[in-house]
Formats: structure tokens, C-alpha cells, sequence
């Protein structure tokens, strides 16, 4: 993979200890990092929470980071133990919580609102591995490989989650379907 | 990433319809507005400056003489202990010598009166046969 000059330059300079470098690649990754993190935690403020956690982790960890390497899928890792440590923190949660979670504030209101209600009941009966492999791959596009780096699981796994996943999502959402 | 098959790519049988992922992506859209992005970004840049901060404290100051002082430490600590059982050798040495000083004397004194106790005795005896 081919890493920008720019990318390369702000990493290079953050590992010398330049914030304004730091700032430069938070500006650069932090949507992608929030929509992985989005896709493990669920919750808006959870995923924000552990998009500040990752970075904040990544400014402690730089000098161990590989300017060779690309910076975004580093941070993406990060972000995502970040997310799923939160996860582990609040594992009890009731399926009305995760659904109301769902409702995000910057979804277009536009949607049919009984196919929003059944997709989120849908999604959040999901269990959470599921979820996060079906959105990080359907809808962010990260490969099995890349999933299986974030999730701590072999790809293989990824992929079969995500097979089981839509099979799910599927069959709870088959009438709705034309 | 690599050039592994994604969603919703042609020929990934397996796949979810577009409306289905369409309303996924709705359900995850992400914050819109650059107000919101650098607000975060301030966030997490403020957080990383009180990091850098607190890693700039008297102890950061101090860390780099951590792995001399260990070992400064460990030596003296060692040479103590050298110090310590020589003194502890030397002290059990005068104890000894001041108590075999001390008893020595009686010992050859108690041995003194036992022979002449014993000579005495000796004495006694043959002077009990010769005179009878």
C-alpha cells in the first residue's frame, strides 16, 4: 500500500513530538476512526468516546508506530480496541437501550419511519460481533483481513460473521422486502 | 486495503440489497458539518496536550536517571551488605577473643586448685598406708 507523502510527513513529525503534526492526522483519519468505532459501540457518544481514547492511546504509542506503515489502519486498530473496551465495560444492555442507541440524531428524517423501527430492532438483536462485521464491511467496505485486525479474530471468522449476519438481518427484515 | 471482494461489488452473491445497506448507512451516518469534526479534533488535541503536559512533569524530568540510580542503588546496596557481614565477622571475632581472655584464667586457676586438690588427695592416701 502506498502511503501519501502528506500522511507519511505528519507522522513522521508527530513521532518527533510535533502536536500540530498529531492534529494534522486526527483532521485527516478521525471520520473513518469514528465510523469504525460507530460500528462496534453503536451509541454516538460511546463512538466519540473511543475515537478521543484511540488517538489519545496513539499519541502515547507513536514513537512504536511505523511511518512506512499506513497510519490510518494503525489508528483504526486502536480505535477499535478502544471501542470495544467500552463495549466490554457495558455489556448489560437492554435491547430497548441498544434500539433507542440506533436512533442517531444525523440520520435523514426523511426515512420511512416503520422500516427505521424495524431496522433498528433488527440490528440490535443482532449479537455484537455481527453487527459490527456487517457495517464495517457492507457499509465501511473494510475487507474480512482488515475487520479480523480491528476485531481481534481471524478473517476467515469475519467472513463467516458476516455471512451469518446478513442471513439474519435478512430473515428478520424479509417482509419489508419487495 | 486490499483488493479483497466489498460490498456491494458485483459478484458477491452474498450480499445485502442496495436499499437495505442504503438504510444501514442511515442508521450509522456519521455526525455531518466541519463544526462538529473540529470540534472532536480540539477535544482530542486538548486531551493530548494534558498528556503531554503531565508527561512533562518533575518525575519525566527525572526518568532518564532511573536505570543509573537503580544501579547505584543495587551497589550500595551490595556494599552494605559487604560492610554489614564484616562488621558482624569482626564484632563475633572480639566477642570471642574477650570471652576466651576472660575465662581462661579461671579455667587455669580451677585446674590449678583440681591438681592440687588431687595432690592433696594423693597425699592423703599415702600417707594413710605408710601409717598403718
Amino acid at each position: 500500500m502506498r502511503i501519501p507523502d502528506e500522511e507519511r510527513a505528519l507522522a513522521e513529525a508527530a513521532r518527533g513530538g510535533d502536536q500540530d503534526a498529531f492534529a494534522g492526522l486526527v483532521r485527516l483519519h478521525q471520520r473513518r476512526a469514528y465510523l469504525v468505532a460507530r460500528a462496534i459501540v453503536t451509541v454516538h457518544e460511546d463512538a466519540e468516546d473511543a475515537v478521543q481514547d484511540g488517538f489519545v492511546r496513539a499519541w502515547q504509542s507513536i514513537d512504536r508506530f511505523d511511518p512506512s506503515q499506513s497510519f490510518g489502519a494503525w489508528i483504526n486498530r486502536i480505535v477499535a480496541n478502544a471501542a470495544l473496551d467500552i463495549t466490554r465495560r457495558r455489556k448489560v444492555r437492554s435491547t430497548e437501550e441498544l434500539s433507542d442507541a440506533l436512533r442517531s440524531p444525523f440520520r435523514d428524517p426523511a426515512l420511512d419511519a416503520e422500516l427505521n423501527t424495524r431496522l433498528r430492532e433488527a440490528l440490535s438483536k443482532l449479537p455484537d460481533r455481527a453487527r459490527s462485521v456487517i457495517v464495517l464491511h457492507d457499509i465501511e467496505g473494510f475487507t474480512h483481513v482488515e475487520i479480523g485486525e480491528m476485531l481481534g479474530i481471524p478473517g476467515g471468522t469475519a467472513r463467516s460473521d458476516l455471512h451469518h449476519a446478513r442471513q439474519k438481518l435478512r430473515e428478520m427484515l424479509k417482509d419489508l422486502r419487495g | 486495503m486490499t483488493d479483497e471482494l466489498r460490498f456491494p461489488a458485483s459478484g458477491d452473491r452474498d450480499s445485502l440489497d442496495e436499499s437495505l445497506v442504503s438504510l444501514v448507512r442511515e442508521a450509522y451516518a456519521p455526525p455531518d458539518g466541519d463544526a462538529y469534526w473540529s470540534g472532536l479534533e480540539s477535544r482530542i488535541m486538548s486531551r493530548v496536550a494534558g498528556q503531554s503536559s503531565s508527561d512533562s512533569g518533575w518525575w519525566n524530568v527525572l526518568a532518564p536517571w532511573a536505570r543509573p540510580a537503580l544501579i547505584a542503588a543495587a551497589a550500595i546496596f551490595a556494599l552494605a551488605g559487604v560492610i554489614d557481614q564484616k562488621l558482624i565477622e569482626s564484632e563475633e571475632q572480639v566477642s570471642y577473643d574477650s570471652l576466651v581472655q576472660s575465662v581462661t584464667p579461671e579455667v587455669l586457676t580451677t585446674t590449678q586448685e583440681l591438681s592440687s586438690v588431687e595432690r592433696g588427695a594423693d597425699g592423703a592416701t599415702l600417707s594413710y598406708f605408710l601409717s598403718h
